[in-house]
Parts: C-alpha cells; structure tokens; sequence
C-alpha cells in the first residue's frame, strides 16, 4: 500500500500574476516583482565596497548613464515589436547601417548633418516597412526573416563603409549627442547628455502609447493571440508592420547618436546591441508586469546589466566579460519565469503519484 | 484472465484508487473541499459537474499538475501488483504531425535501440493490433491530423493502454467526448467499458449527463468543490443528475418556449459560396433567433464566420441593416454592428493572458478613452466591474487573467465582450461549448435579451436540444446547402436529427 502526502504550494498560474488587491504594496515590493532593483542594489553594494574609488565616483555614473542611454533605445526598437509577437532580430544591424548611412551621407553627399540625419532616420523607418512587408505579405516568420535582413543589412554597411571607419563628420553633428545640460556650473563634462534625455523622451512616449491608448492595447492582444486579435477587429499585420517601422526610426536614432557620440562612422559599434537589447527586454518582462513585455522593466535592465558588466570591468575583467555576463543573464531571464512553473510541476508529479511513468 | 478476478471487486477488498479528503485553495476560493474518491476493478465512476465545480482541479492534482493542499492520494498494491494512473487528457497530448504508428511509439516502447533501424511491418501490425481492440483498424501511416476525431481518441487510448503490465490499473478520462459525435461516442464507450470487464478502474470526468448515465456503473457529482452526491447508476435517472449538479429540485427545470416578434431584415444573403458552402440563402430579422444545424462537414463550421469576414467567402448578395456589405472584415463587421461568439474560445474568443477587463474592451476602446486619446483606465476598470456583475462571472473579479476562469466564466466574458455595445447582429458559433448547465442558462438568458431588446441572432449549434430551446426557426443544413427549414411545431430534436443526416422522416421508414 502507498500513502503519499499532499504538500502546500502556490499555485504557479495564480502567483505567476501581478500584485493582488489586499496586500498590494508587499506584492509590489516583492522580488518577484521587481527583482531587477534588488540585483542593482546588491551589485552596487558589492562594487561599491570592493572598488570605491572607481565606481563610486559620479563620473563613472554619468558615463554610464549616457552610454547605456543607446542601449535602452536599441532595446525599445527591439521590444516594440516583440510586444506584437515579432522577433527583431536585425535590430543591431539597423543601428550599425544608420551610423555608417549618416557618416555617408555627410562626407561622400556633403548633405549637411540635421538633413543626413532625417534621412539616416526615414531610411530606417523603411527598412523596419519592408521587414513588416516580408512578415506579413510574404509570411515569413520573423525569426528568419529578421535574420535574412541583418545579414542584408550588414552586407550594406560593408558596402558602404568599405569595412573602414569613416571620419570627417561636420562639427555640428559631433554636439548632437556630446551637447547636454551641465549639472555644475565650473565643470562642461560634468553634464546630463541630449541621448540621455532623447532616450526618457523616446520611453516615455513608447509607454504611454502601448500602455495607456487603444494602440498599444491592441499591440499586447496581437502578440499574445493573432487569431483572436483579429476577431476582436485588430488589424494584426498592420500593427506588426507599425511596430516595425517604429523599431526601425528608434534604431535608426540610436545609430545617428552612437555616430555623433563617436564622431566617426565606425562599423562595428551596431551590430553588437543585439544581444545587450535582446537581454534587456526580456529581463524586463520579468519586471513590474509579472510577464509583460514593458518599457521601464527594459530601461532598468538594460542599466542593471550595464552596471554588472562594468563592476566586473573596474575588477578588471577582459572586455569579453560583457557578452558573457550577457548571454547569461538572457538565457537567466527567459529560463527563471518557465523554469519555476515546470520545477512545481515536475516534484507536483513525484509527489502525487509516485508510479506515473515508472518502468519496470 | 478468469472471471472470478475480473467481474468487480471482491467484497472487502481495497480498491484500486481511494482519494481521501482531498482539499486544494486558489486564493479566493477553494476549489475542492474535503473531496473523497474510490475506484475498484471493474468499475466505471464518472464524475460530473459544472465547470468549476472541480472536476478538472481534481484531475490536475492526479496528474501533477496542481499540488493539493490537504487530503491523501492511495494506489492499491495486491497480489504482486503495482496499479498505476494512467491519464488521458482532453486535448489527448497527440502531435497531429506524426503518423498513427508514430503517435504510439511503438519503436521505443518495446525497448528498442535508439539507433537501430525501424522494423516498419512490425511496427505496422503492432500499430494494427493494438487499435484494433476498438473496432475497425484505420490508416496508422497517415499523420493522425487527416484522421477523424475519434480515430485519433482512440490513438489516445491505445497509447495509454499499450505496456500494461496488467489490467488493474486506473484510467482516467478527462472529457474525452468533447470533439465527439455520437457515433464515435459509441466507440470510445465500448473501448472502456471492454477495459473494466478487464479489471481495470475507469474515471469518466464529463459534464454530459446523457453520456455520464450510459456509462458509468457509479456517478459521483461534484458542486462548488464538494460531493454532493455517490451514487449507482441503478438509483438515478437524468432528472435527478441534473438536480444534484444544478443544486435546483427536480421538476423546476425551465423550458423554452419561443414567442418572439421578428422585425426588419437585418441580415439578408443570397448564394453565400466558400469552402463546402454551394449556394446558401439567409434572411435575419430583427429580434429574431434563428438556428443553423448540421452534422459536422456540412458546411455549418464556417458559415459564421463567413458571415463575419474572418473567412473568405463569394456571395451574389449581402446586404447587412439594409445596406450591402461586400468586402467584409472582422473590424468593418465590429464597425457595422455585427458581433460573433466564436466556437473555438481559446484560439479565437479571448486573448488568454490578459486580463478580464483587457478582454471586454478589447473589440471597442474608443468610448473608454479621455483626454488625448487614453484609456482611461478607471472608467475601464468601472466598466468590465458592472459587466462582470450583470453577467454572473464568477469571480467577479476584472483584474483576473482570462484563462484562470473556469470554461464557463470565461464564455459568460465572451458574452459580456460582444454584447456591451448593444450589437444589431449576433452571430453565435456553439455558444454553450464547454460550458456547464448553470452557466448554459446564463448564456441562454442573454441571448434571449439580445434578441428581446431587436437583436438578429443566429445559432450555429452541433447541440439538437439548444437549437430548439433558443431558435424561432432552424436551417437544416447538409452537403453545404440548405436541406430543410423548420419552425414550429416541427421544430423537435428528432427532426434536426432526421433532416441533418438526411434520413428518411418516420412515416417513409
């Protein structure tokens, strides 16, 4: 005779929500919740101990903080359309054919720099159109053909470029990303930069349309269900298209700043977002939402995985520190959320019926 | 095996399964309470209820799912013999890809080499062999997705059933008639009830009570998370089941009598042409209901849905509120006033992880908007509230994610999603699928509102007996055409079924 014991837990779907009514401030703190800043806490603590004199400093900070500023623009580029239900994975080569596209078009056109730039940006809302059109139109799934077009898109920038960084950038643009808001009076760097802002700027209305307008519900309800969407009067494929041709100007306007920052058309600063974006999006999901895709979940991860790469950088660690610390923390991200549901599951099985699938 | 070993269990001995005091909590409400179950040889339990009532809860604890929070599971261990659950689910766990022979596993199952090359006549007569227990052998090199429906239960069956080491074990059956006609109802059945005459013990989890009293030897009924009744088959007829799972005393039951006012044409078709559809002809009229029958592949599956716009479909004419409407689409139709309840609500009704309130919404947002184009979130939330209250969802709750509702809960949001604006057009595809009776009525009592307050409702239904409670009148058809239209008197269960198989009328025979 076998006895087994039923053994409490919570159940995985309910929990796997946000916060509940009663005691929603606890919910909302917990670190399920917004685990992204208890991390960000520890490893400011734990570098802040170990190296002080570097990583405590408001300059590190402020570096920091305008680097990272593309970062999080590329990651929007990226999640936009992910809220759709469509990877965008040629997210790192739009950047990168936008910073040689708006060197080109500077030093071979002589355009000045404010129009190069509106065109750097038109042009990368096209390419986000045609993915969109391959997507929908073509019905290519859009793992491939993101990837198809990277692989394009990287072929241009070599194209361009020549595989050689360009130089001789019109001063003006130079001022586009360095310029900024001083914080002291006495001391130019010491500044809050323009990325920084346009990247607040660019969340901010990046949140209010998916969060707050009928756009942005619409956009969820597609990602999550296409057929039911459809049924319910969303015009799927137009918004696959839209959220494309967003990702495509924001990652067009991370690629002009991270040109301007450089002050060169460098072709190898693009495409490694990728990975940073990638990561950054889906650590976010796991933030705030319980599971949603959202913009502040994204900008804080993007900032959590920046300062851990560059604690391990001021311990001194090689640059190839930041891909691993990256690649981890995705597969972390994405893995923790299922990882949970199915470990339940797994001992929920053992436990209740200890002959299911025994062999003998 | 002998007779003495397989007819039942001997008297005192311990039964095969035995479920004590089961408890299991969601936050909010307890799902199952104090929950007692046994299961000898030999024997077939159902256990019924409405949806919520905990039947799937239970069967989620057996199965690992869920951990139950309070109670004992025991599997007897006689005679050198170990019984084991075996579980078979409502979606049946198949992969429609894979081949009949695939789908069984044979390969792997007898203990082959991972490397070794198949042995494809073998596996074959295997495959043959073993679904030949149930009736007639069927194709098993075609992937089972070209099969019918209940060709593919029963590769469910044999797949649970193959590599028993013995017959006493215990299967479950969780809803396994649910993609089922009643000819391969039939089937399934006689597949079970040769396996209890084999000694094993059989959970019939269902909440068709017809099916329910040809089945089972013993009906355990479940209400709100208890057990409200175990009783033989012997001492209950279908009048005193549905007391037990509606909580309503025999003899108040309700019954439909459908005296409606039909008034301008609202919708009117001519030569509707598209997939098995040749030719359909449909006039709706203002507060009126009118049923679409027929047996599966006659053409009834799409008609809705061409209707909507969400399959392609030719027409001679269409003209909706008297105007014509050619180019339809899903949005122009929600535009126009048109509203449809599709039959399949996990991949067509609902966006499953959002929230109630999200999924009432989401066909019209504009009047939930404010200033510069936001939703306003408050005025929402107020909305899907009321919602919820008016329409008996229970949990009440707006901020719940849709799939944590039970299968009825979950049809009542449907109903509350598409009729809030008031629609001039209802389509409805198997309104009352998955649903139990409590929320059946539910549903029946806002389709009648729909169509009192000058709705055009149309029922595509598989369901002989919802036709006739709902409709004025019932369009037969067959062969993707039109094969009768009855109203009145003789509108009756038996009818639909005659003229929907396209049998002789009772008089001829």
């Amino acid at each position: 005779m076998k006895k087994t014991e039923a053994i409490q837990t919570v159940d995985p779907a309910v929990a796997d929500r946000g916060p509940a009514k009663k005691n929603g401030v606890l919910a909302a703190l917990s670190f399920r919740n917004i685990s992204a800043i208890y991390i960000f806490v520890v490893l400011f603590a734990i570098f802040a101990i170990i190296t002080p004199r570097t990583f405590l400093t408001p300059g590190t900070w402020l570096v920091l903080l305008d680097a990272q500023s593309i970062t999080v623009l590329a990651a929007i580029a990226v999640l936009i359309p992910l809220v759709n239900g469509v990877f965008n994975l040629a997210i790192g080569a739009e950047v990168g054919f936008a910073v040689i596209l708006v060197a080109v078009l500077q030093t071979k056109l002589n355009m000045p720099w404010g129009l190069a730039i509106a065109v750097a940006i038109l042009i990368g809302a096209f390419i986000g159109l045609v993915s969109g059109l391959i997507i929908t139109k073509g019905k290519i799934d859009s793992f491939i053909a993101t990837l198809g077009m990277s692989s394009i898109l990287l072929a241009g920038l070599a194209f361009l470029s020549e595989n050689r960084q360009i130089i001789g950038l019109q001063d003006g643009f130079r001022l586009f990303a360095t310029g900024g808001l001083p914080l002291v009076p006495d001391n130019p760097n010491f500044k809050l930069t323009n990325p920084v802002f346009i990247m607040l700027i660019v969340a901010f209305i990046v949140w209010y349309l998916l969060e707050r307008t009928p756009v942005g519900r619409r956009m969820y309800a597609a990602g999550y269900n296409p057929d039911g969407a459809r049924l319910s009067g969303v015009n799927v494929g137009r918004l696959q298209i839209a959220s494309l041709v967003a990702g495509g100007i924001i990652a067009a306007l991370a690629g002009v700043l991270l040109a301007s920052r450089i002050n060169a058309g460098d072709p190898t600063v693009g495409p490694g977002l990728l990975l940073p974006a990638l990561t950054a999006v889906f650590l976010g999901s796991t933030q705030f939402k319980g599971g949603r895709f959202n913009v502040w979940g994204t900008v804080i991860s993007v900032y959590v995985l920046a300062v851990g790469i560059k604690g391990l950088q001021l311990l001194g660690a090689q640059n190839w520190v930041s891909d691993l610390f990256n690649g981890v923390a995705l597969l972390a991200a994405v893995g923790l959320s299922r990882w949970e549901r199915t470990a339940k599951r797994g001992s929920a099985i053992k436990r209740a019926t200890p002959k299911f699938g025994r062999g003998k | 095996m002998t007779n003495e070993s397989t007819n039942g269990s001997p008297m005192g001995a311990p039964p095969l399964l035995s479920i004590e005091g089961m408890i299991k909590d969601f936050p909010g409400n307890r799902a199952l309470d104090n929950v007692s179950l046994e299961v000898a040889s030999g024997e077939v339990v159902a256990v019924v209820g409405h949806n919520g009532s905990g039947k799937s809860t239970l069967v989620k604890i057996l199965a690992g799912v869920y951990t139950s929070d309070g109670g004992t599971v025991e599997l007897s261990s006689q005679d050198g013999f170990d019984t084991e659950l075996h579980i078979i689910h409502q979606d049946l766990g198949l992969a429609n890809e894979l081949t009949g022979i695939e789908n069984l596993g044979i390969t792997h199952y007898h203990g082959a080499s991972s490397f070794a090359p198949f042995d494809r006549k073998k596996e074959r007569a295997k495959a043959r062999e073993l679904i030949g227990r149930f009736g007639e052998p069927f194709d098993v090199d075609i992937p089972i997705s070209k099969l019918a429906p209940a060709q593919r239960s029963i590769i469910g069956i044999a797949r649970a059933l193959d590599g028993w080491q013995h017959p006493r074990n215990v299967l479950i059956l969780d809803e396994p008639t649910e993609a089922l006609h009643a000819t391969e109802v039939r089937v399934l059945f006689d597949a079970v009830k040769k396996l209890a005459a084999d000694g094993a013990g059989v959970i019939f989890i269902s909440h068709r009570l017809d099916e329910v009293l040809d089945l089972a030897d013993r009906v355990v009924v479940l209400r709100d998370g208890r057990k409200v009744a175990d009783e033989p088959r012997s001492d209950l007829d279908h009048d005193r089941l549905v007391s037990y799972v509606t909580g309503i005393p025999v003899g108040e039951a309700e019954h439909g009598e459908n005296a409606r006012n039909a008034g301008e044409v609202v919708l009117d078709i001519k030569g509707l042409t598209g997939e098995i559809l040749d030719g359909v002809d449909l006039q709706v009229r203002s507060g009126e209901v009118v049923g679409v029958a027929g047996v599966l592949g006659s053409g009834r599956e799409a008609l809705p849905a061409m209707i909507y716009g969400s399959i392609d479909a030719d027409v001679e004419s269409f003209t909706l509120d008297g105007r014509p409407y050619l180019k339809r689409s899903p949005r122009e139709s929600i535009r126009r006033g048109t509203a449809f309840v599709p039959g399949d609500r996990a991949k067509f009704g609902s966006v499953r992880p959002m929230t109630a309130r999200e999924n009432v919404t989401l066909p019209e947002l504009k009047s939930m908007t404010g200033a510069g184009g936001a939703i306003n979130l408050k005025r929402e939330r107020e909305h899907a509230q009321t919602l919820m209250q008016e329409y008996d969802v229970k949990p009440p709750r707006a901020e719940q994610v849709f799939a944590q509702f039970s299968g009825g809960n979950q049809q009542k949001i449907v109903f509350a999603k598409w009729l809030r604006n008031k629609p001039s057009l209802l389509l409805l595809e198997e309104p009352t699928q998955g649903v139990d009776i409590g929320a059946k009525q539910a549903i029946y009592d806002a389709i009648d509102r729909a169509a009192s307050t000058g709705a055009a409702v149309l029922v595509c239904s598989s369901e002989a007996k919802e036709l006739v409670r709902l409709c004025d009148r019932v369009l037969v058809l067959r062969d993707g055409r039109i094969a009768a239209e009855l109203a009145g008197d003789e509108l009756t269960e038996t009818q639909l079924v005659i003229e929907g198989y396209g049998l002789k009328s009772e008089d001829e025979l």
